[in-house]
C-alpha cells in the first residue's frame, strides 16, 4: 500500500493530460452538465477520497520507519 | 443599504479580529497550549495558496477562457499525493537543520552555498513582487468598486479622495504592521510563528465561507440550482457555453497551455516561498501532513465548486463576461445584497491578506539571511548586532510589501489578474529541479544547481517578465515583435523560433530545458566539495539519526569547550534571553552540568544544536561559518567567511581586533604545546594585532623573584629587558601583587612612583600595563605590554581583553605547574622505591655476610656430637654462637644474643666475635673470658645502647668436666642420661654492657656419656602462639627427654620445627639459634 501513491500520482498525471483528456473534451452534456466539467469534478472528488483512504492505510504505521 | 461609516467600521473590526486571533494564538503558544499545532489549522493554513487570484480571478477566468481555470487547483491536488513522502522528508530535513526558507533549504544542500542562496532569493523576490502587487490591486480595486457603486451612498466629498483611491496603501501598511508583529517579533530561535499561522487559518475559513455564501446565493437564490444555470447558459449563449466548457478547439495549444498550467501549479504549491514557509517551516508535527493530504484538496474542491455557477450566473445577469473578475462582488451588489457584498469583500480581503503576510515574512527571511546578512558580516558594522538583524528583518518585510505596492502603482493595471499569478508560478518552478535533486539525487552539486537556476531564471526573465514589462508600455515593443537586435529567433514569446506555443508554455519549455540541462550537466561534469558531500548525506538520509551524528564531527577539538562559551556565542546572534532559553531547553534533554565542560562525546550534538540555533537567525550558511571559526577550525571552503566573521562583534564593547585576538588566543591555548611555546605565540599575536613595542611574561617563582618566561619585541635591540627582577623594587609590580589587579600608565611622563627600569622602564616607553596572571588566589605571573609612542593606549576594553588573555594564560601556567608537580612527585616516588630496593639488596648481602661469620660446621671432636642452627627473623640478627677447640682436648662453645636484631646488633655481634676470638686464647676460664669481654665491649655497647647476653662453656674432653659461665643468658638445658631428666645450668653473672668490672662465676659439672647439653637463645623459648602463650622451657625439656637419643642434628631441627609449628606459621619475631652437643658413650664404657 505504501507505494500505491505512485500509481495514483502517475494515473492522475495521465488522466489530466492530452490525449486522455481528449476523450471528455467534447461540447456534450451529461445529465445536464458539460461532460468535461463532470469528468473533472467527479474525478477530483474520487481522487480526494482515494488520498483519504490512502492516509488511513498509513495511520497505524510508525511514521519514523515507513518513510523510505 | 450600508453607509460608508459602517463599511469602515466593518473593515476595522475585521482587522482587529485579525490581531486578536493572532495575539490569542501567540499567548496560547507561549503558555504551551497551542491552538495552531493541529492538522486542521495546518491544512487550513496551507490554503494560503488560494489568494485573491483564486477568489476573484478564477471566476474571471472561468467566464472568459473557461474551464481551464480549474487546472491551477488540480495540480496541487495531484501533488498532495506525494506529500507523505516528499513533503515529510523536506520537513524532517528542515527541522533537523533548522532551515529557515526554501532558499536556505536548497543552498544548505549544495554545501551551504551563499551564492546559491542569494540567487534564489533574488529570483523569489522578482517572482513574488508582481504577485504581491496583484493582491494589493485586488483589495484596492474591490474597495473602489464598492465605494463607487451607484447604490453605495458615498459622501460627495470623499469621492475620488486620496483615501478611496489609495486603499491599497492602507492595506499594505496594515499587512506590514501585522507581518512585523507576528512574523518578526524577535530573533527567536524558534522559526514558527503561531500568531501568523492562526491568522492565516482564520482568513482561510473566512474566504471559503464568503465564497460559498456567494456561490449558494447565486446558484440557489438567483437561479434554481446548478442545472438551471447550465441550462440557461447553454440555451442563451450556446457558442460561449461550448467555448467555456471545453478546452477550445482540438489544437495543440490548448492542451499545451493546460499541461503547462498543471505543471506550474503542481510545483508552485510546494515551491512558492509562502507555501514552503507555511507547509514546511511552520509545520509543528509531521503527522499533520497526513491529514492535510486530503483536507487541502478537499478545501480546493469546495472553493472551486461554485466558480462556474458564479461565472455563468454573472454572464447571464450581466449579459456579457466583461468585469468577470469581480463577479463575486458585483453580483451581490447589483442585486441589492450589500451585506453579502461586504462579506464577499472581506473574503477577498482575507485571501489577499493571508498571501501577502505569509509571502512577505517568508521572503524577508530569505532577504535577511542571503542578501543582508553576508553584507552585514562583510561591512563590519559595529553596532549592536542582534538589534541590527531584527531591524533588518522588519525592514525586509516592509521592503517586500512596498516593492509590491510600487509595482502595482507603476505597471499593475496593465494585466489581467491571472497573468501575474502565472509569472510568479513560472519563477517558483525554477527551483523544482534543484529541490527534487537535493533530496533524491546524491550526485547533484552546487555548480549544477547554480547553473540550472541561473539558466532557467534568465529564460524566465526574458520570456515572461520582460514581455510583461513591455506590455505595460514601459519599454518599446520592438523586442516583443521583432526579437532582440531584430533577430526573430530571439523573440521572447517564440524563443529560438519555437512557434505555436503560448508564452507560458514557451517559457516553461525553454526555462526547464536550460534549468534541468544545466543542473544535470554540471552535476555530472564537476565533483562535489567536501562540505557538499557532508550536507548531501544529511539530506539523503534524514531518517537515520545515528550515522549522521558521527559524520558531523569530522575534526577533533583539542580543548574542551564550556557550555557558557557556546551561550556567549549564541547571545550575539539571537539575544541573551533567547540564548539562555535555548540552552536550558537543550540541557534539559542532555545531562550536562551548565558550568561543566562539554565532553567530546557531547560536543558534536551541542555544536550542531548551537549552529542550528544560530541558523534560525542568520541562515545556515552564515551559521556554519560562524561556528566553524569559533571552534578554531578554519573550515574547508569557508575561508572567505573567516574575514567576514572577524568583523562580528562578540559583544557591545569589543572591537573586531579584540574578537579576533580572543579567537586566535583560544586557538593558541588549545594547542597542547609547552608553556614556553604557547606564551611565545600569544605574545607574537599581541604584538602583531595591537602593535605593542614590547610584550613580556614573567612568572613568579618560589623565592618571589620574577624571572622572564618569554618576551616579544619589535624594538631594534637598543633596549634589553632584564631577565630577572625582584618585585619589591617596583611600585607597580608590588601594587599588582597586593591588589591582584592590572596596573597601567597611559603616560609615563606623569609617573612619580618608584619604578624599576628592569620591569617598568619609564624612560623608554610612553605607556605600559602590567596584568596579573591570576590563578585561584595568588598571581602566578605578570603579563606586561609596552608601547613607545602611543599615549593613552590602554582603554578599559583593551585592559579587559588583556586581563582575559592573562586569565587564560594563568590557566595554562597552572596546568603546566600541576603537570610538573605531578611528574616531580612521581620521580621522587620512583627514586624512593629504587633506593629501598638497593637497601634491601644490601641488607640481603649483610645477612649473607653475617651468616658466613657463624661457623660453617661444628668442629669434629672425638667423643662429642655437635650440632647448631641459627635463623634470623630479619635480614640481619643479633644472635651469635661459636666453637673453639684447643689442644685437642678443650672444646669451648659460646652462644650470645645482642639485644635487638637490627643492623646495629649485627655489627656489635661482629665486634663481639672478633674480641671473643682474641680473648679465647688469653683467658682460660669462661668467667675470665666474659669479664674481659665485658670490659672490652662496654664503651661500644654503652654508645650503641645495646647489651649482650652470653653463655660460655668449656668442656675438657679428658676429664669430662664442663665449666661454664653465664652473662645473663637463657639457662641452657642439660639432659642427664643417668637421671633421664633435664637440669638447667646457671651461674652468677650480669649481662654484658651494663657496667664494667663484673665478676662472673665459674661453675663446673661432670658430664657422663649420653648427656646432652642444649644452648639456645630466647627466640626459642619466647616464641608465641596465636593466643600469645610462650613456647617455654618445659616444652623444650619434654622434647629433649623424648628425643635424647636421636642424632644430634635431628634433635636441633626437631626443636626448630616444633617452635615453628607452635607459632602457627607466623614469621619469627626473634632470631632463633641453638647449639647442642652430646657426650658419646666411650668405647670403654660400651665394653663395660
Amino acid at each position: 500500500m505504501k507505494e500505491s501513491w505512485v500509481i495514483f500520482f502517475i494515473l492522475g498525471l495521465i488522466m489530466l493530460n492530452y490525449p486522455f483528456l481528449n476523450i471528455f473534451n467534447k461540447p456534450d452534456l451529461f445529465l445536464g452538465f458539460p461532460l468535461l466539467l463532470i469528468y473533472i469534478i467527479g474525478g477530483w472528488a474520487i481522487s480526494i477520497i482515494v488520498i483519504y483512504l490512502f492516509t488511513i492505510s498509513i495511520i497505524d504505521k510508525s511514521p519514523r520507519n515507513d518513510g523510505q | 443599504m450600508i453607509s460608508f461609516q459602517s463599511l469602515l467600521i466593518a473593515i476595522s473590526l475585521y482587522i482587529c479580529l485579525h490581531f486578536l486571533v493572532a495575539i490569542y494564538a501567540y499567548k496560547r503558544y507561549q503558555k504551551g497550549r497551542s491552538i495552531v499545532s493541529n492538522s486542521f489549522v495546518y491544512s487550513l493554513s496551507i490554503t494560503v495558496y488560494c489568494t485573491s487570484w483564486t477568489y476573484y480571478g478564477s471566476v474571471g477566468r472561468a467566464a472568459t477562457s473557461g474551464i481551464d481555470f480549474i487546472v491551477i487547483y488540480l495540480g496541487p491536488s495531484l501533488t498532495a499525493f506525494t506529500w507523505w513522502f516528499i513533503l515529510r522528508k523536506i520537513v524532517r530535513i528542515t527541522k533537523e537543520n533548522n532551515i529557515t526558507s526554501i532558499s536556505d533549504f536548497i543552498s544548505s544542500r549544495y554545501g551551504k552555498s551563499q551564492f546559491l542562496g542569494a540567487a534564489i532569493t533574488i529570483i523569489a523576490v522578482m517572482g513574488i513582487i508582481p504577485y504581491i502587487a496583484l493582491q494589493l490591486k485586488a483589495v484596492s480595486s474591490t474597495f473602489i468598486l464598492i465605494c463607487n457603486h451607484p447604490s453605495f451612498q458615498l459622501p460627495e466629498h470623499l469621492k475620488n479622495s486620496f483615501a478611496i483611491n489609495n486603499s491599497g496603501l492602507f492595506f499594505a501598511i496594515f499587512i506590514s504592521i501585522f507581518g512585523i508583529m507576528f512574523g518578526a517579533r524577535s530573533l527567536a530561535t524558534q522559526r514558527r510563528h503561531e500568531g501568523l499561522v492562526a491568522a492565516i487559518a482564520f482568513e482561510s475559513v473566512v474566504k471559503l465561507l464568503a465564497f460559498i455564501c456567494v456561490g449558494i446565493y447565486v446558484t440557489y437564490f438567483l437561479f434554481n440550482g446548478f442545472t438551471d444555470i447550465m441550462g440557461q447558459m447553454s440555451s442563451k449563449y450556446p457558442y460561449l457555453f461550448d467555448h467555456l466548457t471545453t478546452l477550445g478547439d482540438l489544437n495543440e495549444t490548448s492542451y499545451a497551455n493546460w499541461s503547462t498550467n498543471l505543471f506550474l501549479a503542481m510545483g508552485s504549491v510546494m515551491l512558492l516561498p509562502r507555501q514552503f514557509q507555511i507547509m514546511v517551516i511552520e509545520n509543528s508535527d509531521e503527522n499533520h501532513i497526513k491529514e492535510a493530504m486530503w483536507r487541502f484538496p478537499a478545501y480546493l474542491f469546495a472553493i472551486n465548486l461554485f466558480v462556474i455557477p458564479i461565472a455563468f450566473g454573472g454572464i447571464l445577469l450581466n449579459g456579457s463576461n466583461s468585469g468577470a473578475d469581480y463577479f463575486v462582488l458585483t453580483i451581490p451588489m447589483n442585486t441589492g445584497h450589500h451585506w453579502l457584498a461586504l462579506l464577499a469583500f472581506l473574503g477577498g480581503f482575507s485571501a489577499a491578506a493571508g498571501m501577502v503576510i505569509a509571502e512577505s515574512v517568508a521572503t524577508s527571511t530569505m532577504i535577511l539571511n542571503h542578501l543582508l546578512m553576508p553584507l552585514v558580516l562583510r561591512l563590519r558594522i559595529t553596532d549592536s548586532f542582534s538589534t541590527l538583524i531584527l531591524a533588518l528583518k522588519r525592514m525586509s518585510i516592509f521592503l517586500v510589501i512596498f516593492l509590491g505596492y510600487a509595482y502595482f502603482q507603476i505597471i499593475g493595471d496593465t494585466f489581467m489578474l491571472v497573468n501575474i499569478g502565472l509569472i510568479s508560478f513560472s519563477a517558483a518552478i525554477q527551483l523544482a529541479p534543484s529541490l527534487i535533486g537535493a533530496i533524491y539525487w546524491p550526485r547533484g552539486n552546487a555548480a549544477g544547481a547554480i547553473a540550472g537556476i541561473m539558466g532557467g531564471f534568465s529564460i524566465w526573465f526574458y520570456t515572461l517578465l520582460l514581455p510583461s514589462v513591455i506590455k505595460s508600455g514601459w519599454i518599446d515593443t520592438d523586442i516583443l515583435e521583432h526579437g532582440l537586435f531584430g533577430l526573430s529567433i530571439l523573440k521572447p514569446t517564440e524563443l529560438f523560433g519555437l512557434t505555436g506555443l503560448d508564452m507560458w508554455s514557451n517559457s516553461l519549455f525553454w526555462s526547464m530545458l536550460f534549468n534541468i540541462g544545466g543542473y544535470l550537466l554540471f552535476s555530472i561534469l564537476l565533483n562535489q566539495s567536501e562540505a557538499e558531500k557532508e550536507q548531501c548525506i544529511k539530506f539523503a538520509e534524514p531518517y537515520s539519526e545515528g550515522t549522521r551524528t558521527d559524520l558531523w564531527e569530522t575534526k577533533r577539538l583539542s580543548k574542551p569547550v564550556t557550555i557558557i562559551e557556546f551561550v556567549g556565542l549564541m547571545e550575539n546572534f539571537i539575544g541573551e534571553k533567547q540564548a539562555h532559553e535555548a540552552i536550558s531547553e537543550y540541557l534539559s534533554l542532555h545531562e550536562i552540568d551548565e558550568k561543566g565542560m562539554v565532553s567530546e562525546f557531547e560536543l558534536p550534538s551541542l555544536k550542531r544544536f548551537v549552529e542550528k540555533t544560530i541558523a534560525g537567525s542568520v541562515g545556515s550558511a552564515a551559521a556554519s561559518a560562524i561556528i566553524e571559526n569559533y571552534l578554531s577550525d578554519v573550515g574547508s571552503g569557508m575561508e572567505s567567511f573567516y574575514d567576514a566573521f572577524r568583523s562580528v562583534r562578540s559583544s557591545l564593547e569589543e572591537s573586531r581586533e579584540a574578537l579576533y585576538v580572543r579567537l586566535k588566543s583560544s586557538e593558541i591555548m588549545n594547542r597542547s604545546g609547552s608553556l614556553q611555546s604557547i606564551t611565545k605565540e600569544l605574545l607574537e599575536l599581541l604584538v602583531k594585532e595591537f602593535h605593542f613595542d614590547l610584550v613580556t611574561v614573567r612568572l613568579i617563582d618560589n623565592d618571589r623573584n620574577m624571572p622572564l618566561l618569554s618576551e616579544k619585541s619589535i624594538l631594534n635591540g637598543d633596549f634589553r629587558i632584564s631577565a630577572k627582577i625582584s618585585p619589591t623594587e617596583d611600585f607597580f609590580i608590588s601594587e599588582l601583587l597586593t591588589t591582584k589587579k592590572s596596573q597601567f600608565a597611559n603616560d609615563t611622563r606623569n609617573i612619580t612612583r618608584r619604578t624599576a627600569s628592569a620591569v617598568t622602564p619609564v624612560d623608554t616607553f610612553a605607556a605600559f600595563a602590567h596584568i596579573p596572571l591570576v590563578g585561584d588566589e595568588e598571581p602566578l605571573g605578570v603579563l606586561s605590554v609596552y608601547s613607545i609612542s602611543i599615549v593613552g593606549l590602554f582603554t578599559e576594553e583593551l585592559l579587559n581583553l588583556l586581563s582575559s588573555l592573562a586569565g587564560q594564560l594563568a590557566l595554562a601556567v597552572k596546568l603546566v605547574d600541576e603537570r610538573e608537580a605531578r611528574e616531580h612527585e612521581k620521580n621522587e616516588k620512583d627514586a624512593a622505591l629504587l633506593k629501598n630496593a638497593a637497601v634491601q639488596h644490601e641488607m640481603e648481602m649483610a645477612k649473607q655476610i653475617q651468616l658466613s661469620l657463624l661457623p660453617d660446621a661444628p668442629p669434629n671432636i672425638s667423643g662429642l656430637q655437635i650440632a647448631s642452627l641459627s635463623v634470623s627473623a630479619d635480614h640481619v640478627g643479633g644472635d651469635y654462637y661459636d666453637f673453639f677447640v684447643s689442644d685437642d682436648r678443650f672444646f669451648d662453645a659460646v652462644i650470645a644474643d645482642v639485644s635487638g636484631h637490627n643492623v646495629g646488633a649485627a655489627l656489635i655481634m661482629v665486634e663481639t666475635r672478633s674480641v671473643l676470638r682474641a680473648q679465647v686464647n688469653i683467658n682460660t676460664t669462661p668467667s675470665g673470658i666474659l669479664a674481659s669481654l665485658n670490659n672490652l665491649l662496654l664503651p661500644d655497647l654503652t654508645r650503641a645502647e645495646l647489651f649482650i647476653s652470653m653463655f660460655y662453656i668449656k668442656y675438657d674432653c679428658a676429664t669430662q668436666w664442663l665449666t661454664y659461665s653465664n652473662a645473663g643468658h637463657n639457662t641452657p638445658l642439660l639432659y642427664q642420661a643417668t637421671e633421664q631428666e633435664c637440669q638447667m645450668l646457671d651461674a652468677e653473672g650480669m649481662i654484658i654492657g651494663v657496667k664494667g668490672d663484673i665478676v662472673f662465676e665459674d661453675r663446673s659439672i661432670m658430664l657422663n656419656p649420653g648427656d646432652l647439653l642444649l644452648l639456645y637463645t630466647d627466640g626459642v623459648t619466647e616464641a608465641t602462639d596465636d593466643d600469645g602463650e610462650l613456647f617455654g622451657i618445659e616444652r623444650l625439656e619434654n622434647i629433649l627427654i623424648k628425643c635424647h637419643d636421636e642424632p644430634i642434628q635431628q634433635i636441633v631441627d626437631h626443636i626448630y620445627r616444633e617452635v615453628i609449628c607452635f607459632s602457627g606459621g607466623n614469621p619469627l619475631t626473634d632470631d632463633v639459634s641453638m647449639v647442642a652437643f652430646r657426650i658419646e658413650q666411650s668405647p670403654y664404657d660400651q665394653q663395660d
